[in-house]
């Protein structure tokens, strides 16, 4: 299988905390890797380090075989946008735009006309289960339609990675399982996704579970 | 771009009421900018437009020169030291020598538009009981045309008159109203330094809209003036009027060396209203300038606001893929459309205050008359009102902005 993340001896401090030790880790394309661990154990330091939107104090990461240069500010932002999808325990929503402009921010970014943009996360909205939901502002719709919304803008870019740092932390059971059906559903279609939860049968839900402890992968 | 523009008009448009109160900080300054700086303008501009037109570009005069140390009288004996100063003036002709040479000579350089000979003096004017003092200028109707334009100020164009008939007089407006003089062809009793005296009729008014002017001024035939006083002949002052007035000084330091007689330009003659009105200026812009940095802080705190309420949505924005350089812009581009919106709405409100203001009819009555305020409606004041609105609304986003950009998503995720 080919690796799309590939990570080697990265380290992580915060002021003087160690919070990554010497973490090895390949992560195989079309795989649903969850990440479990206590409180503390570092788990999303990794997710982020992975996402790219922290940088490790040493190591080295590869995306796709190539090594990332964390100093290039400018390429990380377009490696966010055009191969990452993120999904947070919070939606993030911007409270000004409706669920369907959400949707497009990121579609705007990359340079799509507004109205072509519209058309797209319109499909992605449909995906989620959300059509008819397009101009309902963020406040207007429930917790697990929120997150929809938020996979939904995750999406649009048509990444090949979805980053999920506890998805469906603030969901109830319900929601949380449409939640975990969508990512189901999009790993069939070939997507990435890593998944940060500390709920056990969540993880057992996915291909691979990674267990971290004090800043170490254990198994 | 779009996707600036997209965001940075949707989180404006949800603020309404801020927005609404530093848009309106920001017009008030611009309208303020407008209608002040063309009131000024236009009062002074009036003012040196006038007083060009009557003080003639350049003058040259005898001057008075004082001769100090000049010893009197000396006392010297057994214990006695003593010297008697006078400092009165020299004895020097009040006259320019040779004025007619004078006159042909600058007459014929290009920079010169016309020459006039005048005999300048004061004269004590009575009209029944009443008593004036005046200062009486001698002209020459022909020339004095070539070097001013004294038929503008002169309420019903009878200069030649004083061609025609010796006697007549032309008086200012103020001067005749303190008289009592309220219709031509009055006659009036003048005493001249010299002792003499005449009797002679008004035939016009000499109304320049300058208060010190129009209260004392008496224009005669120079004939006349010196057959009255003694001096045949003589001329004691030339006005010039120049191609381009902003010469003036310059050229008057040429005459001056060339001639030896004292020269004034109208910079020179008119150096105090200048120095007050730079003064003025300063003033005014400094009130301005108070208002504009007040409505910069407007927007400066509308943008930190909403930058402080926006750190989740920044944070969500920069994970997307927006770089710190779109960040920057999202926030810089509701300051500037805050700053944009208040300069469109100041340059409205400045042109109605301007219309409202050149609409009123009041008598000013000061350092000039006028009937209304005297605006200069330039252009330029609207684009510098916009020009400020544009900068000062950059300068107040920036720093929002760039706090903005320098935001650590992984922070805000962490923290919830």
């Amino acid at each position: 299988m080919k690796t799309i993340i590939k990570l080697s001896k990265i380290n992580k401090f915060i002021g003087q905390e160690h919070i990554l030790k010497d973490v090895d880790l390949d992560i195989y394309k079309g795989e649903f890797v969850s990440i479990i661990g206590p409180s503390g154990s570092g788990k999303s330091s990794l997710l982020y380090i992975m996402g790219l939107l922290d940088s490790p104090t040493s190591g080295n990461l590869y995306i796709d075989g190539n090594l990332i240069n964390f100093k290039n500010q400018r390429e990380i932002a377009r490696l966010r946008n055009i191969k990452m999808g993120f999904v947070f325990q919070f939606h993030y929503l911007i409270n000004e735009l409706t669920a369907l402009e959400n949707v497009i921010v990121p579609l705007l970014k990359r340079g799509v006309s507004v109205s072509k943009a519209k058309s797209i996360g319109r499909e992605f909205l449909y995906k989620v289960g959300l059509d008819g939901k397009e101009d309902r502002k963020p406040y207007e719709l429930s917790g697990g339609q929120q997150q929809r919304v938020a996979i939904a803008r995750a999406l649009s870019n048509n990444p090949e990675v979805i980053i999920a740092d506890e998805p469906t932390g603030n969901l109830d059971s319900k929601n949380t399982q449409i939640v975990m059906e969508i990512f189901k559903q999009l790993n069939k279609e070939g997507k990435t996704i890593i998944m940060v939860t500390h709920e056990l049968d969540l993880a057992n839900q996915t291909n691979r579970t990674i267990s971290m402890k004090d800043g170490k992968i254990v198994s | 771009m779009t996707h600036i523009l997209f965001i940075a008009l949707k989180f404006i448009f949800e603020r309404k009421r801020q927005t609404f109160v530093s848009i309106t900080g920001v017009s008030i300054g611009v309208a303020a900018f407008i209608v002040m700086a063309s009131l000024m303008n236009g009062f002074q501009k009036y003012f040196i437009e006038q007083a060009i037109d009557l003080n003639a570009h350049i003058t040259i005069k005898v001057k008075p020169q004082t001769v100090e140390d000049k010893i009197v009288k000396r006392y010297y004996g057994e214990d006695i030291i003593a010297d008697v100063y006078g400092a009165k003036p020299e004895e020097k002709k009040d006259k320019i020598t040779n004025y007619r040479f004078i006159i042909s000579k600058y007459s014929k350089e290009p920079d010169f538009l016309g020459l006039a000979p005048h005999l300048v003096g004061q004269a004590i004017v009575k009209y029944s009981t009443l008593e004036k003092s005046a200062t009486v200028i001698g002209i020459d109707p022909i020339q004095e045309r070539n070097a001013s334009v004294i038929d503008k100020f002169v309420e019903n164009g009878n200069i030649n008159t004083l061609l025609t008939d010796r006697n007549s007089i032309i008086i200012g407006k103020l001067l005749a109203k303190d008289l009592g003089i309220d219709r031509l062809n009055k006659k009036v009793i003048i005493t001249f330094p010299n002792g003499s005296q005449g009797v002679f009729k008004v035939v016009d008014f000499f109304n320049s809209g300058i208060t010190s002017l129009d209260q004392t001024r008496l224009y005669m035939n120079i004939r006349t003036y010196q057959a009255m006083t003694n001096r045949p002949g003589e001329v004691n002052e030339i006005i010039i009027k120049l191609k381009d007035v902003n010469k003036a000084e310059k050229l008057a330091k040429k005459i001056e060396a060339e001639t030896g007689y004292y020269t004034e330009s109208w910079q020179k003659a008119y150096k105090n209203f200048l120095q007050l009105f730079k003064i003025q200026n300063y003033i005014t812009y400094m009130i301005v300038f108070a208002i504009l940095v007040v409505s910069a802080f407007g927007i400066f705190n509308i943008i930190m606001m909403i930058v402080m309420e926006k750190r989740k949505d920044i944070a969500i924005l920069m994970a997307i893929g927006y770089e710190k350089d779109d960040i920057i812009k999202i926030f810089t581009v509701q300051g500037l459309l805050n700053g944009v919106l208040g300069a469109i709405i100041g340059t409205v409100l400045g042109y109605g205050i301007q219309e409202w203001l050149s609409s009123i009819q009041i008598d000013v009555e000061g350092l000039v008359r006028a009937k209304g305020f005297i605006l200069d409606r330039s252009f330029v004041y609207y684009v510098y009102g916009v020009i400020f609105a544009f900068v000062f609304s950059l300068l107040a986003s920036f720093y929002p902005s760039y706090k903005a950009s320098k935001l650590n998503p992984v922070d805000i995720f962490r923290s919830g």
